[in-house]
């Protein structure tokens, strides 16, 4: 059946709806590593880590650059609640250089702090990484 | 008499003002529809939040998060106070710092030290105008952007966490409906438990009977009664599976963990609220200030026309009488 093949992917921020298509496969960073989901994926819910989100349909491939949050899948329905969901186009790649220096430069003296900065890291690298895979 | 030039002058000023302020009016409604988008856009994430902790709910934990109850046995609070940048809305700015010095006062006459947390420049400057203790907050501009308001809910987090802070309350403009607007004082942290009722977060916007509002996270958390959990124990993993609301979830990290992260989730997107309902309130009251100060242009033009017909008529009378006079004169 052919229309049993896709699945509703649904990016959502606290401003804005950026996604909302269907789709044969999502692969999503998790806290932990990556997440495959295809059709009838049994229901789950996973945090999200800070990384680039793929979504395959049948108009291609897009990703996005998400950070962190939740995802849901439910009935053939995957949501994605995140802080923060760019496009490639929305991000500005000097922006992101000048932002992964500034991270590594950040003095690390307990844990927060160490927190702060490996995030930091990872946010701009998952940014850049994006506009190097080109959308 | 009064000066015809003048009251022309005068009457003109007063049209150019006019002019001005019903530009205004129309700027602000415009970005009044701006804004309430913007504050309507968030009511999907809202929901979903709520519907995630919904599923959580079911899975029985313990949980002791330490969002939910002060770390510290000495009450300290942190009130952020959300004003304007701009001025030209009437009473706004007025009213939330009367609201927020009526509250701060309060704690501080319970024996409750109580920081103040200024956002925007209007409360900054009138707060330094009292000459009263505060942080300064003024790099947020008039639509701040989720990214911006993260890393204060953070903040404050990490401080409720610490023990720095036993409590933490957000003053602003509540946006009722485009009609009613209330300056209003919403406690933040620790996550209420027993205000179920309160009308904010985002169980006011969850329209959908589906979500229990993000209140329902601060509850749910707490109690997270329910239905016999599957195998909700984290494994090495740090995956897990469990019932909830009828359907077996695969989890990952436990349930317990994700709801550790659920509940900073939805103060950030609390305060994020906080913020679109102050911009929305902020363009509803410079439109009703500014619709104000155009009718009132209006009388004030209709008063200076009627004042000007008058001098001019009484100066048509007196050089008539002038030339009557001296006609009678030479003959």
């Amino acid at each position: 059946m052919a229309t049993t093949s896709t699945f509703h992917c649904s990016v959502i921020t606290p401003e804005r709806e950026v996604l909302s298509t269907d789709a044969t496969s999502v692969v999503f960073p998790a806290h932990d590593g990556e997440v495959g989901i295809l059709v009838d994926r049994a229901p789950l819910l996973f945090a999200l880590g800070i990384g680039v989100m793929r979504v395959d349909g049948a108009e291609g491939s897009r990703r996005l650059f998400i950070d962190g949050g939740f995802a849901q899948m439910l009935a053939n329905d995957l949501t994605i609640l995140t802080g923060q969901a760019l496009e490639p186009a929305e991000i500005k790649a000097d922006r992101a250089r000048s932002a992964l220096a500034q991270a590594g430069e950040l003095k690390i003296t307990d844990d927060a702090s160490f927190a702060a900065r490996d995030k930091a890291i990872r946010r701009a690298q998952g940014q850049l990484k994006l506009i190097e895979q080109g959308g | 008499m009064a000066n015809k030039r003048q009251l022309v002058k005068r009457r003109k000023a007063v049209r150019n003002i006019r002019k001005i302020t019903r530009t205004m009016q129309l700027i602000a409604t415009a970005r009044f529809q701006a804004t309430f988008k913007r504050a309507t856009a968030s009511r999907p994430y809202s929901q979903k939040l709520a519907e995630l902790v919904g599923n959580l709910s079911g899975i029985e934990v313990e949980l002791t998060d330490s969002l939910l109850e002060p770390h510290s046995e000495t009450a300290r609070d942190t009130t952020l106070v959300i004003t304007s940048n701009r001025g030209l809305c009437g009473g706004y700015n007025a009213n939330v710092i009367r609201k927020a010095i009526e509250h701060i006062d309060g704690l501080t006459g319970c024996g409750t030290p109580c920081d103040a947390q200024m956002i925007g420049k209007k409360g900054i400057t009138y707060f330094r105008f009292l000459k009263r203790a505060m942080t300064e907050v003024s790099h947020l501009g008039d639509t701040p952007k989720f990214e911006m308001i993260e890393p204060l809910a953070d903040a404050l987090m990490d401080r409720f966490r610490r023990g720095e802070i036993t409590t933490a309350h957000v003053t602003y403009m509540k946006f009722y409906s485009a009609g009613r607007q209330r300056p209003e004082v919403m406690q933040l942290l620790p996550l209420a438990t027993s205000k179920a009722g309160d009308p904010h977060g985002a169980g006011a916007n969850a329209a959908s009977p589906g979500a229990a509002g993000s209140e329902g996270a601060a509850v749910g958390g707490g109690t997270a009664a329910g239905g016999g959990a599957g195998g909700a124990d984290a494994r090495s993993g740090g995956g897990a599976s469990g019932t909830a609301t009828g359907v077996q979830f695969d989890f990952s990290p436990a349930p317990k963990e994700l709801l550790e992260e659920l509940l900073p989730a939805t103060v950030r997107l609390r305060l994020f609220q906080c913020f679109l309902e102050a911009a929305v309130s902020e363009q509803i009251a410079r439109m009703v200030a500014m619709k104000a100060a155009t009718d009132a242009a209006g009388d004030m033009i209709k008063t200076l026309t009627r004042q000007y017909n008058r001098a001019r008529q009484t100066s048509i009378t007196m050089e008539l009488l002038d030339i009557i006079g001296g006609a009678a004169a030479v003959q």
